[in-house]
């Protein structure tokens, strides 16, 4: 009896242990795709696609913008932009440029992040080799072939736009392939974009069903911009800037002729513009209409306007923390409790013409002592300055401020010296009582793209960033139109452009036509990623990389003022302001600047590299 | 055998019966016969208090009083038993007897003593691996909440760090003999008998023994064992009356270091400099005037011009925290049982702290003899750890402490809140439930049925199974609200009374995030174990198999736009565009096949040999196999050795090497599973198109790689052990040699970026960790006077032996033929005293005095990337050790440990300048244009300069420390009159952790390595357990 009790107990308990299926250790991933499901499927492929939109397009307004390492604006906290700035950045170093945590914005356009994405493009091109799905709308599979082309084509724009020539890699390694591979030249690399975006043209219609895919008009848009850089400057004369460099193909063209690829540039600008879908956004403004109002509107509108080219939306349901895009909050004056960044530099607002057309001058004393009145409509379309009026301040800053219009002065007692305390700060200064670490330095916020009708200190901000817009077309094609020595055909299109901002038409030739179309596209394209690669492939860095500017607005009164103005809302008298060096923005230039270094560490990986000149 | 269930069930019942009326059920004992007596130490003749005196085989006993006296009623033919801890267990038949005096001896030594092993038992006489075991009761002289942090200092070859003071995570990491991978390090942690269980919450009343496997002898763990093994026994019955044990105690808990930070008058002085150095032209006194400074040093303005300490407004002097356990035990030779429930509390450091921990504990550990060959036992262990915080991270909060501008008040003098750091945040209200909660419930239920057989029929034979089921709940509700932050213009008086303003902060409306974990994991396992001895030889063998596999299962839920903040329900949150909910799985299976073979001849000559085939589902290729193999020589029990060195009681020399499989492939914060298969993952974040859908994106987690494979651990160990002078003394020491193979790393080093792969783990890395570790152990006693001081030390050092390495870097530069952990960093020299000291050396472009110099390594003249160097310190300290003493005087015990650790060092770079304070250290010595200093640098600004931007020397603090780790006084009471009133015992006691501290570190608590963690705690702590 005791003895089969045992022997049962013995049973019972192997039974349970083995009582187990015999693939016990083949378990199924529970969270992830395999490869054979996603290349049959077009639904995942899409979804793959979708990917690199992601990582080829990024985060165009995070905390850090393009704009901040350029000529346009300074960032407030600074970290290590400033660095950049002084051109101090070197191949172990990109000085802020680099700092993962911080910038997701620059991150992407790294060597490293934009190769990751070229990567999944081969992929999608590998995998779909010879692949058939039925039941599948027919134009699905070519569309989605022409969105990877393009999007190739945009990772590797941007590679050319920071290193000049790099390696073409078009096939997809796997871990037993040889990795070393040398740079292709420039005009290798500039073949390659091109040949993408041909390709994608091909393949992509002119209006997609989804919108803010990549369209027709989007491939052949690129292909301008690709081509009107590939004829600039910084290709042609490296001996000005790179003199004695051993590769100068890596850098630019070392044969042919700069007039050939200008032609280029401008039949493919041509090619955008005679697609006839395209045209300026309210091209017409009728008197009396705010085209002001009409800049601010269309930069945060919703839908694609007849201008769009290539939109990119935003949701405000994933939070995303710093890596998020949130103009409203990273930009908005420090007394609504925004965080100030990416301020406008004082030699960007200098720029704003006159209604008139004439230009602004501090040494005018007229200008200095009024200089925010009677500017063209961009003027109050893009920048904030003291005592604009703009959205309704946050509910424990309406006692402060009932007027909702922007304090970046100071009030002082009546014969105050220049460092005594003032008797009331700015509410949007760094002395004022909201944030005072979050505001900007130089007397100036940003307006474009900013969305005032939410409050950013809890809601996030979702208009759409537009990457591609018809203004740039017309641009693209003037510049190539006035080095081609056309200048009747630039004044044209450069005109319809001053029309649309209601400024009186130009009529300049030569030298001066040129300064009038670079100045032009500042101001158009401020803050639209244009002005960075804009410096570098004109070769002006010196003329950008100064000591910048801001500005020191007082006022006086012999009064004990109880507020910034006055309970009627009028100003304690006329501001007193001045013009002054931003402090501790002191840039600088050096020519090695006009490409990016590529890492030692990745020169150490891949003997066959050379590296850019002066690092 | 159903009828047989019946009858075993009704004894049980009738146990239970016996343990409800255990207080009457004494009085219905017969008694024939009176015994008294006196015992006494068989050494030096003194009487003995608080021995256990039982009549064996019942529940019936007592225990002598504070003389050493006893008086029991008992059968004339009765049996008795005495024990006592540290004496030898003695059983006396009365044999009609009535006076009984007992002399007893001390336990001589540890011989005798049982270790756990893994699937089964060893004497510590033949053992033959590295093996160090701590008895339950030295582990609960430590008042931490978390058991991980009791382990410091005790166990020789366990190295333990505390990072985090915070409560509910404020677990130490464990590294048995340091790090020994690039990989996952953490050692294999069982629980009577099951893997993979955790040890942090365990309840230290409830620990029977602790055993840390440290060599091959882990192998017999396989999988998950090549980090070591932590064994773990809970208590269980003992035959004999129950004894109900009642300990309670509070303590008092307050930070070990609490930084010293800049006043109002130096910050603004220092903001004022780095204006001066952008801007020289300025002068001196471009932000803050000289009035405004004068005002932040007098104090005649808190409106304006206040003086904030942060550390001080935000943290109370001492916090709470309590303890309460109760314990049942006893049992018949049919049935034993102990059961035990426990409650604690642990409050934070900071005033109206919203973050606390408390838990709720529950074991039962039954076992029952169903016949004399079988017996079945069954554990449940449940446990609720409750976890509750603000909803501002512990992280940003003390970010936010050490960024707080002493300029800027954490209160306005009229009590409302200051404005905020960043954000919204202001420590002295996100610490607080100002801002909702984040409570976080974790449910642990832990069960094990076990069955043991011995063969009748085959003497020597037994088999074991175990099955357990172990499952995990989880439930957090995240409860965000809206709070307020007090802002004044400067000019707005009312009534000659500054008037604040409050402004909402952080979000608009009220949401909720729910979250949800259902978590399994199950073990079973069967091992059968023969013994058998013939003539002079002993052999030993043990075969078995074990499985295990679980799921994990998670999804939360969220809302936002509530109403009202009154109800915190899911429902009550709108319906809109941004309520989302997620969710997910994953589940894991391994198998292994093992045995053991013992061999000694005489307990003279040892041997071991263990196997173990494994497999698990993170390889294609499933399965590896590994063998150890360990042998020991008792010299002393040669003849030779005994007749000429006769004051050893016992002396062995001991060697193993072995290999264990290692699958925990670990980077990126996760377990890298599958990575044999191509797969493609959704990302967390989307990509919109048409202004509104959310697509999903789906991206190649990694190139496949097919032949990855186990990770190889082969590990070389010899020691010895040693008891002389009368077993008084012994000394017992190791040295190891680890060395780990096919280390599963990626090649990220050598394989360009230009790739754009994302790389797999390849079995690439090759690691070599040696050390030793020592423990001399004296016990002795004059009289009443007992004591025992022990004194342990390790070492442990690693080097990288081949890995991932750039090709072409310099030699000092790289990491292969160095530490893990080891970083590159410029080396700080110095101070640029002068601009002529700038002048005169290399130096970063840019540089003026006052600046930190960077040493021209490879003297260039240039100061560039290829000046820094790899250091070969990490976080992890390389020699760690402890001297505890224990002393007991009749009624009277105490204990001390001191506790010490070398070789490691904190990076410790604070956010220091517009955006946050200095470190008063920094502060006061800086360099300035009036008083240059040649060690410290002037005042900067966030990560401005590129001695804040570049990682180098001047941040890197070493962190040696020794601390009074713990200390514990204890009185026991037991009277005549307590016991006649069913108490054998009261016993007081006080006892404190993290009492005194040298180091040389000041800024941050030695142990941590960041300045933004929570502080590790002094406690204070008075208690009383009731024995009866």
């Amino acid at each position: 009896m005791k003895r089969i009790q045992i022997i049962l107990a013995i049973v019972l308990t192997v039974g349970l242990i083995t009582s187990c299926q015999k693939d016990f250790l083949q378990l199924e991933p529970l969270s992830d795709y395999s490869d054979a499901v996603v290349w049959n499927d077009p639904a995942l492929i899409e979804t793959f696609v979708n990917d690199i939109y992601r990582q080829a397009l990024n985060m165009p307004f995070s905390i850090e913008r393009l704009s901040d390492y350029v000529d346009e604006s300074h960032f407030t906290p600074d970290w290590d932009v400033t660095n950049f700035n002084k051109s101090l950045m070197t191949s172990d170093n990109l000085m802020g440029w680099d700092v993962d945590w911080a910038t997701p914005y620059t991150m992407h356009f790294r060597w490293g992040p934009l190769y990751a994405g070229v990567r999944a493009c081969n992929i999608f091109f590998e995998k779909m080799e010879g692949k058939e799905f039925e039941g599948v709308d027919p134009d699905m599979i070519p569309n989605l072939y022409g969105q990877v082309h393009f999007l190739r084509a945009y990772l590797y724009h941007y590679l050319a736009a920071m290193y000049g020539g790099v390696p073409l890699i078009d096939k997809a390694y796997t871990l037993t392939d040889e990795f070393e591979m040398a740079r292709n030249t420039y005009e290798e690399t500039v073949n390659f974009i091109v040949a993408d975006l041909d390709a994608a043209a091909d393949l992509l219609p002119e209006v997609q069903a989804d919108a803010g895919r990549i369209t027709k008009g989007a491939a052949m848009h690129l292909k301008a911009r690709t081509l009107l850089y590939a004829a600039s400057d910084l290709h042609h004369n490296m001996n000005t800037y790179a003199p004695g460099f051993s590769n100068p193909e890596l850098l630019g063209y070392t044969s042919g002729s700069q007039q050939s690829r200008w032609q280029a540039a401008k039949q493919a600008a041509k090619d955008v513009m005679d697609l006839g879908i395209y045209g300026l956004y309210e091209a017409d403004p009728a008197p009396g209409d705010s085209i002001a109002q009409t800049f601010v509107d269309y930069f945060i509108s919703y839908g694609y306007e007849n201008e769009d080219i290539l939109l990119q939306y935003f949701t405000p349901k994933t939070d995303e923390g710093w890596a998020g895009y949130n103009p409203a909050l990273y930009c908005g004056p420090n007394g609504y409790h925004n965080w100030g960044n990416n301020v406008p530099l004082g030699e960007l607002v200098d720029d704003y013409e006159f209604k008139d057309g004439t230009s602004f001058d501090w040494g005018n004393p007229d200008h200095a002592a009024d200089p925010y009145t009677g500017r063209e409509a961009r003027f109050y379309a893009t920048i904030l300055y003291e005592g604009a009026e703009w959205r309704v301040r946050p509910s424990d800053v309406q006692g402060i401020d009932p007027w909702n219009r922007i304090q970046v002065g100071h009030v002082y007692a009546e014969g105050a010296g220049p460092n005594d305390d003032p008797l009331i700060p700015g509410v949007d200064t760094r002395k004022g009582p909201i944030e005072d670490w979050n505001g900007g330095k130089t007397g100036y916020y940003v307006r474009k793209f900013v969305d005032p009708s939410l409050d950013p200190q809890y809601v996030k901000q979702d208009v759409p960033f537009r990457h591609f817009r018809y203004a740039e077309t017309l641009l693209n094609y003037a510049e190539a139109c006035i080095e081609l020595g056309e200048e009747g055909e630039a004044l044209t299109y450069i005109n319809m452009i001053r029309k649309r901002a209601g400024q009186p038409d130009i009529s300049a030739s030569g030298d001066e036509l040129k300064e009038a179309y670079r100045h032009e596209r500042r101001i158009e394209m401020a803050y639209e990623d244009q002005r960075f690669w804009d410096v570098r492939r004109w070769l002006i860095g010196p003329d950008a990389y100064q000591q910048t500017h801001a500005v020191d607005i007082r006022y006086y009164t012999n009064q004990q003022p109880g507020n910034y103005r006055q309970p009627d809302g009028s100003t304690w008298g006329d501001p007193v302001i001045t013009e002054i060096e931003n402090p501790g923005d002191a840039r600088a230039w050096l020519d090695k600047c006009y490409f990016f270094p590529i890492y030692r560490d990745e020169m150490n990986k891949n003997s066959l590299l050379v590296q850019n000149p002066g690092y | 055998m159903k009828n047989y269930l019946s009858g075993w069930a009704g004894k049980a019942k009738s146990q239970v019966l016996v343990l409800l009326l255990f207080l009457t059920s004494f009085s219905l004992l017969s008694a024939q016969v009176t015994v008294t007596g006196t015992v006494t130490g068989a050494e030096d003749g003194m009487p003995i208090p608080g021995v256990n005196i039982v009549e064996k085989g019942t529940a019936h006993g007592t225990i002598t009083d504070a003389d050493g006296r006893f008086s029991l009623e008992v059968p004339a033919d009765a049996s008795l038993v005495f024990s006592f801890i540290g004496m030898e267990t003695m059983e006396v038949a009365v044999g009609g007897r009535t006076v009984i005096d007992v002399s007893m001896t001390s336990t001589t030594t540890a011989l005798d003593e049982v270790v756990v092993t893994g699937y089964g038992t060893a004497s510590r006489a033949t053992l033959t691996g590295a093996v160090a075991a701590v008895q339950g009761d030295e582990l609960k002289q430590s008042p931490t909440t978390n058991f991980s942090n009791t382990l410091v200092g005790k166990v020789p070859g366990l190295f333990a760090y505390n990072r985090s003071g915070e409560p509910g995570y404020d677990g130490a990491t464990l590294r048995i003999r340091g790090a020994n991978t690039l990989g996952d390090n953490n050692p294999l942690v069982v629980i009577d008998g099951i893997p993979n269980r955790s040890l942090e919450r365990l309840d230290p009343a409830n620990i029977e023994s602790f055993t840390v496997l440290k060599d091959a002898s882990a192998a017999i763990y396989g999988t998950q064992a090549a980090n070591g093994v932590i064994l773990i026994t809970t208590k269980r019955g003992k035959v004999g009356k129950p004894t109900i044990t009642i300990d309670a105690n509070v303590g008092a808990q307050q930070p070990t270091v609490i930084p010293e930070m800049a006043d109002a008058a130096t910050y603004a002085m220092m903001l004022n400099e780095i204006k001066y150095y952008g801007n020289p032209g300025g002068g001196l006194y471009q932000q803050y005037s000289e009035a405004d400074i004068q005002a932040y040093q007098d104090g005649s303005d808190p409106w304006g011009h206040p003086n904030t300490d942060w550390f001080d407004e935000v943290f109370k002097p001492w916090s709470l925290q309590h303890y309460e356990n109760v314990s049942v035990s006893g049992g018949s030779d049919n049935l034993r049982y102990y059961l035990s429930f426990g409650n604690r509390f642990q409050d934070a450091v900071y005033y109206n702290s919203a973050t606390y921990y408390s838990q709720q504990d529950f074991r039962t550990n039954i076992d029952g003899k169903i016949t004399d060959n079988i017996t079945l036992s069954f554990d449940v262990a449940a446990r609720s750890e409750n976890r509750h915080f603000p909803t501002v991270s512990q992280g940003n909060s003390f970010r936010m402490l050490m960024r707080g501008k002493p300029n800027m008040p954490a209160f306005w003098p009229n009590g409302d809140p200051g404005p905020d750091i960043e954000y919204g945040h202001n420590p002295a209200v996100t610490t607080t439930d100002a801002t909702g909660y984040d409570d976080d419930k974790n449910y642990h239920l832990e069960s094990n049925i076990r069955l043991q057989i011995e063969i009748p029929w085959v003497e020597g034979l037994s088999i074991q199974g175990n099955f357990s089921y172990d499952k995990r709940l989880r439930y957090r509700k995240r409860f965000e609200t809206p709070w307020y932050l007090y802002t004044w213009d400067g000019v707005t008086y009312e009534n000659g009374e500054p008037v604040t303003v409050a402004g909402k902060r952080g979000l608009d409306a009220p949401q909720l995030t729910q979250y949800a974990n259902d978590d399994y994991r199950m073990t079973y396992n069967l091992f059968a174990t023969y013994e058998h001895g013939f003539g002079m030889s002993n052999i030993k063998v043990m075969i078995g198999t074990e499985s295990q596999k679980g799921l994990n299962n998670w999804m939360n839920a969220f809302r936002k736009n509530y109403v009202a903040s009154d109800i915190d329900q899911l429902f009550a949150g709108a319906t809109d565009q941004y309520m989302s909910n997620d969710g997910s799985a994953s589940q894991f299976a391994r198998r292994s096949y093992f045995g053991r073979f013992n061999y000694d001849y005489a307990q003279k000559y040892l041997v071991e040999l263990v196997m173990r085939y494994d497999g698990s589902y993170m390889f294609d290729d499933a399965w590896g196999f590994f063998p150890g193999i360990s042998a020991g020589w008792r010299i002393s029990e040669e003849d030779f050795w005994s007749s000429s060195i006769g004051f050893f009681n016992d002396f062995k020399i001991r060697a193993s090497w072995g290999q264990t499989g290692n699958d925990r492939i670990y980077y990126d914060d996760r377990l890298q599973e599958y990575k044999f298969l191509t797969l493609y993952g959704f990302r967390s974040q989307t990509y919109v198109f048409d202004q509104s859908v959310d697509n999903k994106l789906l991206y190649e987690q990694a190139v496949p790689n097919p032949t990855v494979t186990w990770e190889v651990a082969n590990q070389f160990n010899v020691g010895f052990n040693s008891t002389f002078l009368d077993g008084r003394m012994s000394f017992e020491a190791d040295y190891f040699h680890n060395l780990r193979t096919d280390i599963l790393w990626r090649r990220n080093a050598s394989v360009p970026t230009s790739t754009g792969l994302s790389l797999p783990p390849e079995n690439i890395g090759e690691v070599a960790n040696s050390g030793f570790e020592f423990v001399a152990t004296w016990r002795g006693n004059s009289g009443d006077f007992r004591y025992e001081i022990a004194f342990n030390g390790s070492y442990a050092k690693n080097e990288i032996l081949f890995w991932d390495e750039t090709p072409g870097i310099p030699e000092y530069q790289q990491s292969t033929g160095r530490p893990m952990g080891s970083s590159l960093y410029y080396e700080a020299i110095g101070v640029f005293e002068t601009q002529a000291d700038v002048d005169a050396y290399p130096h970063w472009a840019g540089a003026m005095a006052g600046d930190v110099i960077f040493k021209d390594v490879n003297e260039d003249g240039v100061i560039d990337g290829l000046d820094r160097v790899r250091n070969e310190k990490s976080g992890l300290p390389r020699y760690t050790g402890g001297l505890s003493a224990n002393v007991y005087w009749r009624g009277l015990d105490a204990s001390i440990l001191f506790q010490g650790a070398a070789g490691a060092v904190a990076y410790i770079s604070p956010e220091s300048g517009e955006i946050g304070n200095y470190y008063n250290d920094y502060a006061v010595n800086r360099w300035t244009p009036d008083n240059p200093s040649s060690e410290y640098p002037r005042a900067w600004n966030r990560d401005n300069e590129y001695w804040r931007s570049q990682g180098n020397t001047f941040w890197l603090h070493e962190t040696d420390y020794l601390r009074l780790k713990n200390i514990e006084i204890g009185y026991t009471l037991s009277t005549p009159g307590m016991r006649n009133a069913m108490i054998d015992g009261i016993r007081f006691y006080a006892n404190g952790t993290n009492l005194l501290t040298f180091s040389k570190e000041k800024l941050i608590d030695p142990e941590l390595t960041s300045g933004t963690a929570y502080p590790l705690q002094r406690i204070v702590n008075l208690g009383v357990t009731l024995t009866f």
